[in-house]
């Protein structure tokens, strides 16, 4: 099988249209489904050289709107150690600490976590409280060859996305939470590395003075077929302190609510009950 | 206080660090053919089917493939076509009868690895399927679907009692009696290097095989009987092992890699197993139902033990016999019990074969024996510990079998170094002191591990060592090294008895063409059995250079002589001849010494076990007692390991590397099997086929594992050692489930201890707010 390199974006839009080119990221999910034969590709085509693809920058300007562009073919190992990710999105950080294995976090990409839409993709319940959003690239001409999505509407289910045929997942564009804001994630595996998330949860929240809840945005990965939301638990917690009661009677409602699968990781009954518990830890926060 | 010398690195550690050691598949040649075997059974959803054939079509397609040779079924074995240790019932290629979904029908060799997939991707089986049985004790109910027809004890492959006492009477009459079940999964070896090798029949006719195995000597026997070959005619090296752990004693790819040589023309064929094939294809542990019957005084003096133990061997036999053999010796634990009464079956189903794995049906009843003193130092309110203490067997004792223990014994030592240990004394701090939304519990276990064959089967090593041309000595080692480091002891022991500076060393691996028949490498013997023969290898080597030194020193008194690095010396003068220059002296047959060493048996065995064809029963046993101290997480179920010790009795240490090495890694691997290896199966398929659904421990799943050891002395082995690879893998199973039941209360009877389990455990949903346990 051949591996194309392009240099430049023109180059890589003429490579993609050969018949059953593939986009090749980090390969760390792609390689295993080719070598499984689930999946089959007649060359792959690697964003590796592609230096717009690459990198982490700081976009919008003070105050509102201010962010991070985070290129697709940007490592987990790279985010990671990047000051802004760690001071501003911890909760991004931490889901990247544990995703894998450091070899995996060397050669694995946001894009390839954010293309594969795995239910259990680590980045994603973090990025979605965030409210990111995905930047595509397209071969049209300049201008109209780029649109941003928000990333809840680019995953449309387990491994789909929107992308449209030719089109390259180029950025994902983080908003940073401004002060007042706390971060959580949490990811239930079966083991502490290279492991499927069971169960994960995201919480931004958002406190008054005397620790009262005025916003919680919750994202749970493993739970449903994507990130799963749950407004009705967003509003138990809004207008109270995070006390044992409030979190539990939240619990209670996720508990209500979630429809997780049974699977070889864990029962549906399972998940269901860690997906609720999950919201107890925040009464350290 | 034990004194700790700086680690001395194995013989084998550079080359393996540094990765130029050459395992079997890295010595094929680059020209070799590639041979896989087609298993049909997986893809179909079949684990039991009469096989008519294979698609005709499918093979002329998988024929035209450019580049493939042939496609083998079982018309094309030669022999028996039945493989087996023991019992010869495993087909190399099965011609009338899958039994289980990894069973191969055909084999295809290609001059290609991405031919060879192509084909096996074309094939088609013509499968009828027919009633199959996944649970044991439905496959011993009358009407159960036989797996193998002709077999006397319909699927029952062996059913056996050892007995000591009266067991009924005294359980009727204990003051305390306690019932308890349990059951253990089946556990993958997951050995880093998949089973796999490369072979040629030579121009003078002979089967050269170069193969990943832990007993070269014995395959010969197990495949000319498979392919109808004299089994002199074979030759089988073994270089060092990426792992066995037991899933590689006995044939695995052989008997299809010798048919593919059989096949190819003289030329040479590689065949490999990757990950998913070793998973479907490979040897298990057993996976073990226990129910137990304790009898005791109120003193906690245990009376009485009774026991049902049932093992699911799956298709084939490969151990299964002699797997629930050694379990049964151990089911009543390291204890003083006078009444004993231990039944066993081992059971054919539709299930992926199981067969030997470090821990030999032992690490099964751990769990089991240990719940079961658990529950009565909880009846009784004793500490624990001391409960073992009190029953733990001694030097002289009987055993639960009736074997009098003649042999060194000292897991009492081990028990009192674990009781004063700052990680046993501080528990209860400890324990307290446990964050939010954790519990934290402490638990121990004391187990064994019996060493080598057993009566009824000679446990012989015979030891062969050269001293070449250059002055130097060539150890012949003929027991394989699956990486516990055996190797590396004989060098030591060799170099330690001969007087020489280690790197004067040299080791041959085994290959049956130049070392000598010496066993598998299983059983806890490896460096016991084959070190006592190279030490008397070694001393003849010595008196005979002493001897041989005489003459050109001119000493006319032997005794006036010794042996030192590189020369021998006459010590009156200082003079020395220079073990270079007495080298050129002697012929090559002087040059080579021989000798052999075969363990002592239990004297006077008991009158029970008579059902076992061979292994029963043991004499010598290592010792363990392992601590550990457990975190669990109320919300999850997850449970950390935050500290593990392992005090073990192997006699006297030859080795403290290699010694704590084993102790470790037999914890790491015991704590894959209590926590993180949840080996699944539904209706005979394996639902957790490759190694991210089968989770082994990773390095932040294992905590430094601290080691150390009781030392005695077991005056029968060589400088006092005993064989320590196996007791290790016994101690976590018990030792969790009691550290679980101290953090929440409720004690698990089913490992692995699975989050899920673990949360059930704590009451499930809503646990925080419930009020701790006193």
């Amino acid at each position: 099988m051949n591996v194309l390199f392009p240099r430049t974006r023109a180059e890589l839009f003429q490579t993609l249209a050969e018949p059953g080119a593939r986009v090749l990221a980090g390969g760390t999910d792609l390689l295993v489904r080719l070598r499984s034969g689930r999946e089959t590709a007649a060359a792959l085509v690697s964003l590796d050289k592609i230096p717009e693809l690459r990198g982490i920058s700081e976009t919008g300007g003070e105050g509102l709107g201010r962010g991070l562009r985070l290129g697709a073919t940007t490592t987990h190992t790279e985010l990671l150690a990047h000051p802004l990710v760690r001071a501003r999105l911890p909760m991004l950080a931490q889901a990247l600490s544990e995703l894998g294995s450091p070899p995996i976090r060397n050669m694995g990409t946001l894009g390839g976590n954010t293309c594969t839409a795995s239910p259990a993709g680590d980045t994603l319940p973090p990025l979605m409280a965030l409210g990111a959003e995905v930047e595509l690239a397209s071969a049209r001409p300049h201008g109209a060859g780029t649109r941003r999505l928000p990333l809840a509407e680019f995953i449309t289910g387990p491994g789909r996305t929107a992308l449209a045929p030719g089109e390259v997942l180029a950025a994902v564009h983080v908003p940073l939470p401004g002060a007042g804001w706390m971060q959580h994630f949490e990811k239930v595996g079966r083991r502490n590395a290279l492991a499927v998330a069971v169960v994960s949860l995201a919480a931004l929240l958002r406190t008054e003075r005397g620790g009262t809840v005025a916003e919680a945005r919750l994202a749970w990965g493993s739970v449903g077929p994507t990130v799963w939301r749950c407004p009705e638990a967003e509003a138990v917690l809004v207008g109270r302190r995070l006390s044992l009661t409030a979190l539990g009677e939240a619990a209670a409602v996720v508990r209500a609510h979630v429809k997780p699968m049974d699977d070889v990781r864990a029962s549906a009954d399972y998940r269901r009950t860690v997906a609720g518990n999950l919201l107890l830890r925040l009464v350290a926060l | 206080m034990i004194s700790r010398p700086a680690p001395r690195p194995r013989a084998d550690a550079l080359s393996k660090a540094t990765g130029t050691e050459r395992y079997a598949l890295d010595q094929a040649p680059a020209e070799s053919l590639w041979a896989g075997a087609y298993r049909p059974g997986a893809a179909l959803g079949l684990a039991h089917a009469q096989v008519l054939g294979l698609d005709e079509a499918s093979v002329r397609a998988a024929l035209a493939v450019p580049g493939v040779l042939r496609v083998l079924t079982a018309a094309d074995v030669p022999g028996t076509n039945r493989q087996g240790i023991i019992h010869k019932d495993q087909p190399v290629l099965c011609g009338e009868v899958i039994r289980h979904m990894g069973d191969p029908v055909a084999l295809v060799l290609a001059e290609s690895a991405p031919a060879l997939r192509h084909a096996l991707a074309l094939l088609r089986a013509d499968l009828r399927p027919l009633p199959a049985v996944f649970d044991p004790e439905q496959a011993l109910k009358k009407g159960a679907p036989l797996l193998h027809p002709e077999h006397k004890g319909g699927n029952l492959l062996l059913g056996a009692r050892i007995e000591k006492g009266n067991a009924r009477e005294a359980l009727k009459n204990a003051p305390v009696v306690l019932r308890g079940e349990f059951s253990t999964p089946v556990q993958e070896h997951a050995f880093l290097e998949p089973q796999g090798g490369f072979a040629q029949i030579t121009p003078d006719g002979l089967l050269d095989m170069t193969v990943s195995t832990q007993a070269p000597f014995r395959d010969r026997f197990e495949i000319g009987h498979a392919l109808g070959l004299n089994p002199l005619h074979i030759r089988v090296r073994a270089p060092y092992l990426g792992g066995g752990f037991g899933g590689k004693d006995g044939s695995t790819a052989q008997c299809l890699l010798g048919l593919a040589a059989l096949h190819a023309k003289g030329r040479p064929v590689r065949l490999a197993w990757d990950r998913e094939e070793s998973i479907l294809a490979g040897y298990k542990r057993h996976a073990v139902r226990l129910r137990y019957t304790v009898g005791a005084e109120k003193d906690g003096t245990l009376l009485a033990l009774s026991c049902r133990l049932v093992y699911d061997t799956g298709a084939y036999a490969h151990l299964g016999g002699e797997v629930m053999e050694l379990g049964m010796e151990h089911a009543a634990g390291p204890y003083r019990i006078p009444h004993v009464r231990i039944e066993g079956r081992c059971v054919y189903t539709n299930n992926p074969i199981a067969g030997a794995f470090r821990g030999f049906g032992v690490a099964q009843t751990c769990p089991a024996f240990e719940g079961m003193l658990d529950a009565l130092a909880a009846k009784l309110c004793l500490d624990p510990l001391a409960l073992r203490r009190k029953n733990a067997l001694r030097r002289g004792d009987e055993n639960p079998c009736g074997v009098r223990l003649s042999s060194s014994v000292h897991l009492v030592e081990c028990l009192d170094t674990l009781a004063a240990h700052p990680l046993w004394t501080t528990r209860r701090d400890w324990r307290a002191a446990a964050p939010p939304f954790t519990r934290r519990g402490v638990g121990l276990a004391a187990v064994f591990n019996g060493m080598g064959y057993g009566r009824g089967l000679p446990d012989m090593a015979i030891a062969k060592v050269e001293f070449t041309e250059a002055g130097e000595f060539l150890v012949y080692n003929a027991v394989a090294d699956m990486g516990q480091g055996n190797a590396a002891a004989f060098a030591l022991l060799a170099a330690q008895e001969l007087n020489q500076q280690a790197g004067a060393i040299q080791l041959i691996q085994p290959d049956t063409e130049r070392c000598h028949p010496s066993g598998s490498s299983s059983a806890g013997r490896t460096t016991y059995t084959y070190g006592n023969a190279l030490l008397k290898a070694c001393g003849a080597m010595r008196r005979k250079l002493i001897s041989r030194a005489a003459m050109p020193l001119l000493a006319d008194e032997l005794d006036s002589l010794e042996l030192i690095p590189g020369a021998v010396r006459h010590i009156p003068t200082g003079r020395v001849v220079p073990l270079k220059l007495l080298a050129g002296y002697l012929t090559h047959d002087d040059r080579v010494c021989v000798a052999e060493f075969l363990m002592p048996v239990a004297q006077n065995p008991p009158n029970t076990g008579r059902d076992f064809l061979i292994g029963f029963p043991h004499l010598i046993f290592a010792h363990a007692a392992h601590l550990a101290r457990i975190e669990v997480d109320e919300l999850t179920g997850r449970v950390r390991v935050c500290d593990y010790l392992a005090v073990t009795d192997g006699g006297k240490v030859l080795d403290r590397c290699c010694f704590d090495q084993q102790a470790q890694g037999g914890a790491a691997q015991g704590l894959g099997y209590a926590l993180t290896e949840d080996f699944q199966l539904r209706e005979g398929r394996i639902l957790t086929g490759d190694l991210s659904t089968y989770l082994l421990p990773t390095a932040l799943d294992v905590p430094d594992v601290l080691s150390l050891a009781a030392e005695g002395d077991e005056e029968t082995g060589p400088h006092g050692l005993k064989g320590v690879g196996e007791v290790g893998i016994n101690g976590p199973g018990p030792a969790l489930a009691a550290a679980l039941e101290d953090a929440t209360g409720t004690r698990p009877h089913q490992l692995p201890y699975t989050p899920e389990r673990v949360l059930a455990l704590l009451g499930a949903r809503g646990s925080s707010r419930k009020r701790r346990r006193a």
